[in-house]
């Protein structure tokens, strides 16, 4: 007879199989959606030229903010297109009445967005690399970074994508009211140490702050929390928008 | 004791103050193809989300092949396939690729899944079409590819949604052949439709649900008798004119007349004694029949009585 534990072995494999089905029938489905990728793509890049041409900046020093903010609207918005999206057409049902817990359906769809920011921050690193002489200075770092982030962001979607409309465009409007301060406030156009004090306060509040005091430790060596403290709360970030986004999907689902 | 694919008792379900379901009770068993019946609101969709894992009861148990669905979820949605009313398929992908992906979903083998998917396919006249996005296809073809879908993993029990409703024929009745092969191969159908006549000629035992209550569960006959004193003659003629329907309510033991398309059908709890006095009408006014029936009760009969729903013309709505 199996014991328990290898039946709860089995699921877990079999919830990860499933996982990974859904990330990449989502990958298929949805990274090529006119909505992923304005808002995924344009919407970060050119909010970051609108701030970024005209500094006396040298733009190797902006490479990192731009990483941190293009993950930051492509992890994020995935979850928010593909959900409402599967919600209207009945095909989250088909993901909910299928044999496997409710975490690996919601799992999936993080890792479908996790995917989606990394492959798209890592364009602005290579293009930093190619002609404006950005440098690795921490690969470890970098990779926790890039990888954190990403993670990161696509639970933060997720997480909105909860709410029970089958209307993207309602996520993507709920999304910016948060997105577009939060990347005021991150130390991405202004380093932190020089912000006031309520601004360093409101700050610390902000995982994209984290997010690009990481990435700018990897390309210019520079941080002002320090990697382990980066890492510990872009992970505590994840775990409180995963928790908050099943408790709501749990809910509204009844 | 006799073996049940679903046991349920005293399922319920409120939304706030609503009772959306009722305390229901009934077994399916190992086998049979139950009908679910009831109008719109009545509980059978509500009842559906619960017994398939969507919804979570507020009372009661429901099991699947013994499975608590509440406490052994995943056992006992793997005992099942699925095809809800909506057909649910990815437009953005292939006829193929959907089944692939649903295979994946029910952790069925590589292997399997390609062959289940091939003989499903070919079964369903869709082979051909395998790799073109579903996106193209017919209303028709995505229904038979969302049952496709739904019998990926082999199941023993097989939840159809108004498999049929409005469907070409050629489909209707490849779903229809499809359902009859499952269920001579020992799967158990649970089948919930709009369409009374499917229900009488496909289950073997209906239940029919009224305001969240189980109104009546029997086989169809046997609930067909239950209302045995609604007998009916349909009669049809040559020539038809406006009067008719009057003139036909007033024949003596005629308690309702109801037009169906070309035909009338008089309703009478003395089928004897309605033919003569109908052969003496038609002789009197010279209209010939064209065609005569004496009818039983239809479980659309059972249904209707059951469910206090009125749906078809009667002679007071062709007077105005």
């Amino acid at each position: 007879m199996m014991s328990k534990k290898g039946l709860n072995l089995g699921q877990l494999k079999n919830d990860l199989a499933a996982a990974w089905a859904i990330a990449k029938k989502d990958m298929r489905i949805y990274y090529i959606k006119p909505g992923t990728l304005m808002f995924g793509i344009l919407f970060p890049l050119s909010m970051f030229l609108s701030f970024a041409i005209g500094r006396n900046t040298p733009v190797s020093t902006m490479i990192a903010g731009l990483i941190a903010i293009t993950i930051f609207f492509s992890s994020s918005s995935v979850g928010p297109m593909a959900i409402p999206t599967e919600r209207r057409v009945k095909t989250f049902e088909r993901l909910l009445s299928a044999p496997i817990s409710f975490y690996s359906v919601f799992l999936g769809k993080t890792i479908g967005g996790f995917l989606f920011g990394l492959v798209i921050g890592i364009i602005p690193l290579l293009i930093g690399m190619a002609w404006f002489d950005t440098q690795i200075v921490n690969i470890t770092a970098l990779v926790i970074g890039l990888s954190l982030t990403s993670f990161c962001f696509a639970a933060l979607g997720i997480m909105f994508a909860s709410f029970p409309t089958e209307n993207p465009g309602d996520i993507m409007m709920m999304l910016n009211f948060v997105r577009l301060p939060l990347m005021f406030i991150s130390g991405v156009f202004l380093p932190i140490a020089s912000l006031p004090n309520w601004g360093q306060i409101v700050a610390a509040f902000s995982p994209l702050t984290y997010a690009n005091d990481i990435i700018q430790y990897a390309l210019q060596g520079k941080t002002y929390y320090g990697l382990l403290l980066d890492s510990l709360i872009l992970l505590l970030f994840i775990g409180i928008f995963q928790v908050i986004g099943t408790q709501l999907q749990r809910k509204f689902r009844e | 004791m006799e073996d049940y694919a679903m046991e349920v008792a005293g399922l319920t379900k409120y939304y706030d103050k609503l009772t959306a379901v009722d305390h229901i009770n009934f077994e399916v068993k190992k086998g049979e193809i139950f009908g679910f019946l009831g109008p719109n609101g009545a509980g059978k969709t509500t009842t559906i989300r619960m017994l398939t894992g969507l919804a979570k009861p507020s009372e009661g148990i429901a099991k699947i092949f013994g499975h608590d669905i509440q406490s052994e979820t995943v056992a006992a949605k793997r005992c099942m396939g699925i095809v809800p009313e909506i057909s649910n398929v990815y437009d953005d992908l292939s006829a193929w690729d959907n089944m692939m992906f649903t295979g994946e979903l029910y952790q069925v083998s590589k292997s399997e899944k390609e062959k289940r998917a091939k003989e499903l396919l070919s079964l369903f006249g869709l082979y051909d079409r395998r790799v073109d996005k579903v996106k193209g296809f017919s209303k028709g073809m995505k229904r038979r590819v969302t049952i496709a879908m739904g019998l990926i993993n082999n199941p023993q029990l097989l939840f159809l949604d108004e498999p049929t409703s409005g469907l070409d024929v050629q489909s209707t009745l490849m779903i229809k052949d499809v359902v009859r092969g499952l269920n001579q191969k020992g799967v158990t159908v649970f089948l919930t439709t709009h369409n009374i006549e499917e229900a009488n000629v496909t289950c073997d035992r209906v239940a029919i649900i009224h305001k969240g209550r189980i109104a009546a569960i029997d086989t169809p006959e046997k609930l067909k008798e239950t209302i045995q004193s609604v007998q009916s003659i349909e009669i049809s003629f040559k020539e038809s004119s406006p009067e008719i329907m009057k003139e036909l309510q007033s024949i003596p033991l005629v308690n309702e007349v109801r037009k169906e398309g070309d035909k009338f059908r008089l309703y009478t709890q003395d089928p004897s004694g309605v033919l003569s006095n109908l052969l003496e009408y038609s002789k009197s006014k010279k209209v010939r029949p064209l065609s005569l029936n004496t009818l039983g009760p239809s479980l659309e009969d059972v249904f209707i009585r059951l469910t206090g729903l009125e749906t078809r013309t009667k002679e007071g709505d062709h007077d105005e």
